[in-house]
């Protein structure tokens, strides 16, 4: 990853963590809020493959984990296994598949907020495990799957900086 | 021979991530780095809570435009007129029925901090300007912080009890976790003539607490108030009201009984609290 892939990559996971603190706090569905910092792997792992999924979705984790009174840590542990996982996963199928990054997007991110709430409760966050999830698995799968097209573009203008070019997927 | 070794590399840093966020994961929870990640999280929270206040500023005029916008020219001259009037009406209405409320809380608020136990602590009146930062904490964010001696660990107080503890603070801001969160937990005293101890554990947003230690041969029952005990190294001064015990269950064989209580402060509707300057017992 170059220097400006680097830069850009650090602005876009402070504006989406902005974003996510300002304004989509204030839409609740059911009560509960989506979480656009999940998109940040899922894309990167989409764009760039599965280090560079990992790598986003552990510093974006990280960021996430500063602003909350939660298990320091588990936000970038859940993001660096999801990014890589989406990397992996993706990294053999076809590029022109219609709609990939939607439904990738879809069901990273219930398995994200399923795999948060199982690894806070094996930590001792036992109320992590609770019905509010039937509600909040839908709300932020949905919305990420909504905003993943966006997602992946912004991803893909940080990641892909002065000239890098995507090992697999670059075209979704 | 180039596949395998970027499939290592690809592993290898899978593995790095993983073992790094198990390590801080483990510091957090034992402790040992209790000061740097508070500290990296306070900083963390100056950087933000402007720039948070900075777009919440931004937006709120933004949203005002749109509203605004979608209403003009769509409206015949005399319509205009009489919603122009019935709006002032309304707005007049909510904002009598939002003045009364307010006023409710800090009268209520006021009542709190005449306890007696209280009346010898400093105060600092707050309000509330974020509510629940995430789906798995239950928190909330007020618009003072250091600046006015407010400080981690101080207790928070709304109308009619505790609210929960400031848990990181900025110059300008705070993050208090509330009573239900599943981090807090607050020891407290029940019974009338024979004062027993227990301690109140959140369940998450929006879910009774979970009160633990209460022997099943010690007298219990519903509606009980539970107020702060106060104990040598407690986290909170003593005779503050915390929760009403909603249901008591005694297990067949089980040494404590199943007890849960509702928070006496509605704490998904705050407005104003008072944080308590206290450095707590030793």
């Amino acid at each position: 990853m170059s220097g400006r892939a680097l830069i850009r990559t650090a602005v876009l996971i402070g504006v989406t963590l902005l974003f996510q603190t300002t304004v989509v706090l204030e839409i609740r569905i059911g009560g509960m809020a989506p979480d656009v910092m999940l998109l940040l792997p899922i894309a990167a792992g989409l764009v760039a493959g599965p280090v560079e999924g990992a790598v986003v979705g552990f510093v974006a984790g990280i960021a996430a984990d500063l602003l909350l009174p939660a298990p320091f840590g588990l936000s970038a542990l859940v993001g660096s296994l999801i990014g890589f996982g989406v990397g992996a996963a993706t990294a053999s199928l076809p590029r022109d598949i219609p709609g990939l990054s939607v439904l990738v997007a879809l069901a990273a991110s219930g398995i994200a907020v399923m795999l948060y709430a199982v690894l806070g409760a094996l930590l001792g966050e036992s109320q992590f495990i609770h019905a509010g999830l039937a509600v909040m698995i839908p709300v932020v799968a949905v919305t990420n799957a909504v905003l993943a097209v966006p997602a992946v573009r912004l991803t893909r203008w940080a990641l892909m900086a002065s000239g890098d070019r995507a090992p697999t997927g670059s075209q979704r | 021979m180039a596949r395998p070794r970027r499939s290592r590399r690809t592993l290898t840093t899978l593995v790095v991530l993983v073992l790094l966020s198990v390590t801080i994961i483990t510091l957090d929870e034992t402790g040992k780095a209790q000061s740097l990640f508070s500290g990296l999280k306070s900083v963390a929270s100056a950087i933000y809570s402007p720039l948070r206040s900075g777009v919440n500023g931004v937006l709120d005029p933004i949203g005002r435009f749109f509203a605004g916008a979608v209403n003009y020219g769509s409206l015949q001259q005399e319509n205009q007129k009489l919603r122009a009037e019935i709006q002032t009406l309304e707005h007049r209405g909510a904002a009598t029925t939002a003045a009364r409320k307010q006023l409710g809380a800090l009268q209520r608020l006021l009542l709190v901090n005449k306890l007696p136990a209280l009346a010898q602590l400093h105060s600092v009146l707050a309000e509330v300007t974020t509510q629940d930062i995430s789906n798995f904490t239950a928190t909330v964010t007020l618009d003072k912080g250091t600046s006015t001696a407010i400080a981690v660990g101080d207790p928070v107080l709304g109308p009619g009890g505790l609210v929960g503890q400031v848990v990181t603070a900025t110059p300008s801001t705070a993050t208090v976790r509330l009573l239900t969160d599943g981090r807090s937990r607050v020891g407290v005293a029940y019974g009338s003539k024979d004062q027993q101890d227990a301690t109140v554990a959140g369940q998450g947003a929006g879910r009774d607490l979970n009160v633990e230690y209460v022997a099943a041969s010690t007298a219990i029952s519903k509606g009980e108030h539970l107020v702060t005990s106060g104990l040598q190294g407690a986290t909170y001064p003593a005779g503050i009201p915390v929760a009403t015990v909603a249901s008591v269950h005694t297990v067949a064989g089980a040494t404590d009984r199943e007890v849960r209580a509702t928070p006496i402060v509605d704490v998904s509707g705050l407005t104003y609290v008072e944080v308590l300057q206290w450095s707590g017992s030793s």
